[in-house]
């Protein structure tokens, strides 16, 4: 069932415009990250699910009722949406426990509901601190038990994890997720860290320019990307020229198999093709020269991470070509300058180009 | 000088001013354009009208006491005088500040001084003495202390702190390492110090000293007392004891026209001198310079420096008690005038903190063009001198308002509210710029609807500026003297105008309790104050 329905949602600010058309379903129960980078527009779509901005036109619904729409502004004290900003905006004047229990009645902030929160938050003992007294986890945690406390419909988080430090993050964003499955609640979060939106969340819509690129899971999101641009902004990717013809498509990587596309076959002709980077094969060039399959190179650029390397390859002789980027398990060191031979496994996927 | 003299604290001792409202350098370029606050606009609205009634006043009643009338007044000898006496003395007392408020912040905030942390309070105490009170206490005791020269020595020492609080605190607030780089490419100390140090104060010193010309424009009290004379005390003159109203009308104008002069000066000095420092990092202290041999002569200077801003004035006050003669004629006792003055203050102070209110809130939290507005408002009272506030309320209510409210407690405490509003303004911005809005939105995300989320999260947070710039507002009520003589209600009487009463009447030992009980009033909580603002505006500029 859906819990959150954004449809054909348009704002601009001035004469700019923020969100065009914007469209998305979450589904009950689920954690739905939205993926752009800064300035595509999320957090307006963010505020004005939460009632903090007006959309110019398009409604947003929740559960059943329509919340924003033409005319008809719910504000957000009336929307039961639990809200966890960037930097936790936990209230300085509060205890911890005073915090997590300031969108219930007077009765209940003092009662066992702050308590058992503070509990799943791993927080028991602390409740009588102040927000600036606790680390930047801790305040994200007691952010997030604030927001849950009210039984939210709906928990909107705006890139929740920025302001910690790389070492913390992923284990909070793991806390969090963990925290949001017990409580059954519908998640949208909001990143740019596609990293955190592919680990973290269920589904991962992707705007660009104000629209929805793409709205799909995120093994989806990265096997079969809506279009090149795409392709790119999720992972590293290869794009390089082929032609289609009967299944294979021919490229500089070698003859591919080309993976089915959804409802429309390709039509044979020019295409885009991606290769991801471990796609590709990289073997030394050695004496007796390169099989002819394969595809001639020099290493540029070689960055290690342990378990495996990133090779970034210069096609030769055809200087002007893109270079290839490989991801190899061999933790071998090759230096700039030396000889390698590159191939390429399908199935890839391909997209028509305008001859 | 109250009004200018307290600003001072707040105002341009944050080194860059009034960031309050303006857009943080952090990375949330996000545009904030909430429903346009309607409710919010009117009250604000409403409360620029009623700050702009003095110059609507002045106006009507320059209209009718005859055009031809009034410009006869300002093209006369007179005028001539007075821009004279006015000029020449401002410069004179400001160019004596620049110097000795820079001196002195330099001395405090960059060498080994031994004892700094008290001499900056002692040389900053001086500003809550009113200058009427400074001027009681030396004239009372040397009669040389008289005319041009004697309002030289006393105003200067009355308000060099104007100087000082805004220098210190740029000092404070610069880039070390600026110096350090100078130094590194082979320009001298003395160099350095004349193109890096004063540099950077430079415009903190302009600042101050026009905050010094502003005051030597609306001060009556002390040139009354000295015998000097200026726009201010030909106006009361005029005013009160000839019933020249054309007269009054025309020196009002002038001296409105003048104010406006200064204070373009002044923003155009604000607006240089703000401190650019790449990157966020705090501020580095520079080890002290050593003062080796200098270091008695300056202590000496200090001493000096305190013996006569603070001892002479004290001094005096507490020999005149001891030794003041027979009391010569009943006034009102100092409680009972303390009574008065604290119901003024408060009365005062609690409306200024009302009314500032949703200016400061469409200020810190709207948009710029609103907030220009406002601000320019706010002009309007800074530009017009107690005085002439006072003059256009009391004659209007008495010619046109039909006698409604004239010489009424009621008048007064409008009076001071709009003198002083551009003081509380400064503080409730301040304060407000703690309580970000981005906790609103989450309260009510959190089911709290718009008035809960103003008692239960914003003004919780703005709470201790608020009652800061109450303070500030109780405190300059209580050293107000000018607007108080021409609006007090007959029979009553407050602790400044009990004072002049008696030193009018030469009844020193009279008048010296009240000098003390204001002194002892104003001085503390008036140091503790501008630390508080100074302090704020630090943290502030450190979490943005």
């Amino acid at each position: 069932m859906t819990q959150l329905a954004v449809a054909g949602l348009n704002k601009a600010f001035g004469k700019r415009p923020i969100l065009s058309d914007v469209r998305l379903d979450v589904p009950e129960g689920s954690l739905t990250a939205i993926l752009g980078p800064s300035g595509s527009g999320k957090t307006t779509l963010l505020r004005i699910i939460a009632g903090f901005e007006h959309a110019d036109s398009g409604t947003v619904t929740i559960g059943p009722i329509t919340v924003d729409g033409p005319g008809l502004q719910i504000p957000p004290e009336r929307r039961r949406i639990g809200y966890v900003p960037q930097e936790g905006a936990l209230f300085p004047h509060l205890t911890v426990a005073a915090n997590i229990g300031f969108g219930l009645p007077p009765r209940e902030r003092s009662g066992p509901a702050v308590a058992e929160l503070l509990a799943a938050i791993g927080l028991t003992g602390l409740g009588e601190r102040y927000p600036h007294q606790l680390s930047g986890g801790q305040q994200q945690r007691v952010a997030l038990a604030r927001a849950l406390a009210i039984k939210p419909k709906l928990v909107l988080l705006d890139e929740p994890f920025a302001s910690l430090d790389a070492h913390l993050r992923a284990s909070i964003r793991a806390e969090v997720r963990d925290l949001l499955r017990a409580a059954g609640a519908t998640a949208l979060l909001v990143t740019h860290d596609q990293d955190e939106a592919l680990s973290t969340a269920d589904r991962v819509a992707v705007l660009r320019d104000g629209r929805v690129a793409q709205c799909a899971a995120p093994q989806d999101l990265y096997s079969s990307p809506a279009d090149p641009e795409l392709a790119r902004f999720i992972g590293d990717a290869n794009l390089v020229q082929g032609v289609l013809g009967d299944g294979l498509v021919d490229t500089i990587l070698g003859k591919l198999k080309v993976a089915p596309a959804g409802l429309d076959p390709i039509p044979p002709g020019p295409v885009t093709v991606l290769v991801r980077p471990e796609q590709v094969e990289l073997r030394p060039q050695n004496g007796s020269g390169h099989r002819p399959a394969s595809l001639a190179g020099r290493v540029i650029a070689f960055g290690y991470h342990g378990h495996d390397a990133v090779v970034h390859v210069q096609p030769e002789p055809d200087g002007d070509a893109p270079a290839i980027i490989v991801r190899t398990p061999s933790g071998r060191r090759l230096e700039p300058g030396s000889p390698v031979c590159l191939r390429a496994r399908g199935p890839v996927l391909a997209w028509p180009r305008a001859s | 000088m109250s009004e200018a003299q307290l600003l001072s604290g707040p105002g341009p001792a944050q080194p860059a001013p009034a960031p309050a409202g303006a857009v943080p350098p952090g990375p949330v370029p996000r545009a904030r354009r909430a429903r346009r606050p309607v409710t919010l606009i009117t009250v604000a609205s409403l409360v620029c009208a009623v700050l702009a009634l003095p110059l609507v006043f002045l106006l009507v009643e320059a209209d009718g006491a005859g055009t031809s009338g009034v410009l006869s007044m300002v093209f006369r000898r007179l005028t001539g005088d007075l821009v004279w006496n006015t000029v020449r003395l401002s410069l004179v007392v400001t160019f004596l500040c620049a110097v000795i408020g820079t001196g002195a912040a330099w001395c405090i905030e960059r060498t080994d001084l031994p004892g700094r942390r008290v001499w900056e309070v002692l040389v900053i105490v001086p500003l809550a003495i009113p200058d009427f009170v400074v001027s009681f206490g030396w004239a009372s005791l040397w009669n040389w202390v008289q005319g041009f020269k004697g309002a030289v020595l006393v105003m200067t020492l009355a308000v060099y702190p104007l100087v000082y609080l805004p220098v210190a605190a740029s000092l404070r607030a610069a880039d070390p390492g600026q110096e350090e780089v100078a130094r590194s490419l082979g320009v001298g100390r003395v160099r350095t110090f004349l193109r890096i140090t004063l540099g950077q104060a430079k415009g903190a010193i302009l600042g101050g000293c026009l905050l010094v010309a502003m005051v030597m424009l609306a001060e009556y009290g002390a040139f009354e007392i000295l015998g000097y004379q200026t726009f201010t005390t030909e106006i009361f003159t005029e005013f009160s004891l000839s019933f020249s109203v054309p007269a009054a009308c025309a020196l009002s104008l002038v001296l409105v026209a003048l104010s406006l002069l200064v204070l373009a000066g002044e923003g155009a000095a604000r607006g240089r001198g703000r401190i650019s420092r790449a990157g966020g990092f705090a501020a580095r202290k520079l080890p002290p310079r050593r003062l080796g041999r200098a270091r008695l002569p300056v202590l000496a200077a200090f001493g000096v420096l305190t013996a006569l801003a603070l001892g002479v004035p004290v001094g005096s006050s507490v020999y005149w008690m001891f030794d003041g003669g027979a009391h010569a004629i009943a006034g009102a006792s100092v409680p009972s005038a303390l009574l008065t003055t604290a119901s003024y203050g408060l009365a005062a102070a609690a409306a200024d903190t009302a009314a500032t209110l949703p200016l400061a809130l469409l200020a810190v939290r709207h948009s710029s063009r609103v907030r220009l507005l406002l601000e320019r408002s706010t002009y309007l009272v800074l530009a017009m001198p107690g005085v002439v506030t006072a003059f256009a309320l009391s004659y209007f209510t008495e010619r046109y308002g039909g006698g409604l409210l004239y010489q009424s407690a009621p008048l007064l405490v409008l009076c001071y509210a709009i003198m002083f509003f551009p003081l509380a303004l400064v503080g409730v911005k301040a304060s407000l710029a703690r309580a970000p809005a981005s906790l609103d939105d989450m309260a009510r995300s959190l089911g709290q609807r718009r008035l809960v989320v103003l008692y239960r999260v914003t003004l919780r947070l703005a709470g201790p500026g608020l009652a800061a710039a109450f303070c500030l507002v109780f405190l300059s009520v209580v050293t107000e003297l000018t607007a108080t003589l021409l609006l007090i209600p007959t029979g009553v009487q407050t602790l400044a105008s009990q004072f002049w009463a008696y030193e009018s009447n030469l009844s020193y030992g009279q008048a010296a309790p009240f000098a003390l009980v204001m002194i002892a009033i104003a001085a503390l909580p008036s140091y503790v104050l501008s630390r508080f603002f100074d302090r704020s505006a630090h943290t502030q500029e450190m979490t943005t």
